[in-house]
């Protein structure tokens, strides 16, 4: 499998870290309720099919990324700065 | 850096040395027929530090670079290398500013207070100048990213991993010319990967002249 860094171009993925699905957000710790916490922390999906996810390229520029996979084929269908993406959300909420 | 430890005590234990002593033997190697397909050149005593633009301040650290170098800040996977000096892209908002000796970059702190982090390198990387007609041949067989004319030449850059160790490489010009900076704890394991994929075409290593 190999990525389209959006800096760095296509490399191979031994050139990456793999953190896990990029959609759970830590919810505000004074104000969440444990079963809102306990879902942050531990519950995840497993979907047979697009997942956006967020890897690291380590080995190349380190930067964090948001990369859409499909799990079942591994075809790379976007590769997004995750701060991008983040500053994205938060103009989204401000809005 | 350490002149004046040298000065005051030449016969303390703690002298400095090269990153290349004791890994690198200089002279002819490998294949022994024809000329050197290969020419390695050891940097020693060149000044190196990390550039990180503050938030917002890169417009700034353009302004101050163009003053202070007369070199522009390269553009992603970039490299703006003239003689000794240059600006080499890193990450996103992160590059490697290049001199002729540490001195050369002594003042950068100062000069970009506010608008960049700068971090003195000189001594924690190790660093040598691949040519001569077989340079690509040999990159080849250790670097994961395309480096043909078409997709790579003179004044571009990569981050990127050589036999599990972390380089920075640009190419300085068509002959071709590369330049590969290694985290200088690793020196001596680089060096094995690059006299054993050298040794098939013949290698000179010389120490720089600069």
């Amino acid at each position: 499998m190999r990525i389209r860094c959006p800096y760095c171009g296509e490399r191979d993925n031994g050139e990456f870290s793999y953190l896990g699905d990029a959609a759970p957000q830590r919810p505000d710790g004074l104000e969440a309720s444990a079963q809102a916490m306990h879902d942050y922390v531990y519950l995840r999906d497993n979907p047979a099919g697009t997942i956006r996810e967020l890897w690291y390229h380590a080995a190349g520029c380190r930067s964090w990324l948001v990369v859409t996979r499909d799990t079942r084929t591994h075809a790379i269908e976007a590769v997004e700065p995750a701060r991008d993406v983040a500053r994205a959300r938060r103009s989204g909420e401000a809005a | 850096m350490s002149e004046a430890a040298t000065t005051r005590a030449p016969s303390s234990l703690w002298r400095p040395r090269g990153a290349w002593e004791g890994v690198a033997k200089t002279g002819r190697h490998g294949a022994a027929n024809g000329p050197a397909g290969i020419r390695l050149t050891l940097r020693e005593n060149f000044g190196l530090a990390t550039l990180i633009a503050a938030d917002g301040k890169e417009a700034d650290l353009q302004a101050a670079l163009a003053e202070r170098f007369g070199l522009s800040l390269p553009e992603t996977g970039a490299a703006h290398v003239e003689g000794e000096r240059g600006l080499i892209w890193s990450a996103p908002g992160q590059w490697l500013a290049l001199a002729p000796s540490p001195q050369g970059l002594r003042d950068l702190p100062e000069v970009l207070r506010g608008v960049a982090a700068v971090t003195d390198q000189s001594d924690s990387r190790a660093l040598v100048r691949i040519s001569g007609p077989q340079a690509r041949a040999l990159l080849a067989k250790g670097v994961a990213v395309d480096l043909h004319p078409r997709a790579f030449g003179p004044g571009r850059a990569a981050v990127t991993s050589i036999a599990h160790i972390g380089v920075q490489l640009w190419q300085r010009d068509a002959g071709p010319t590369y330049e590969i900076a290694v985290a200088r704890s690793f020196a001596g394991s680089f060096w094995q990967w690059l006299e054993h994929a050298a040794a098939e075409f013949g290698y000179e290593v010389e120490a720089s002249a600069v």
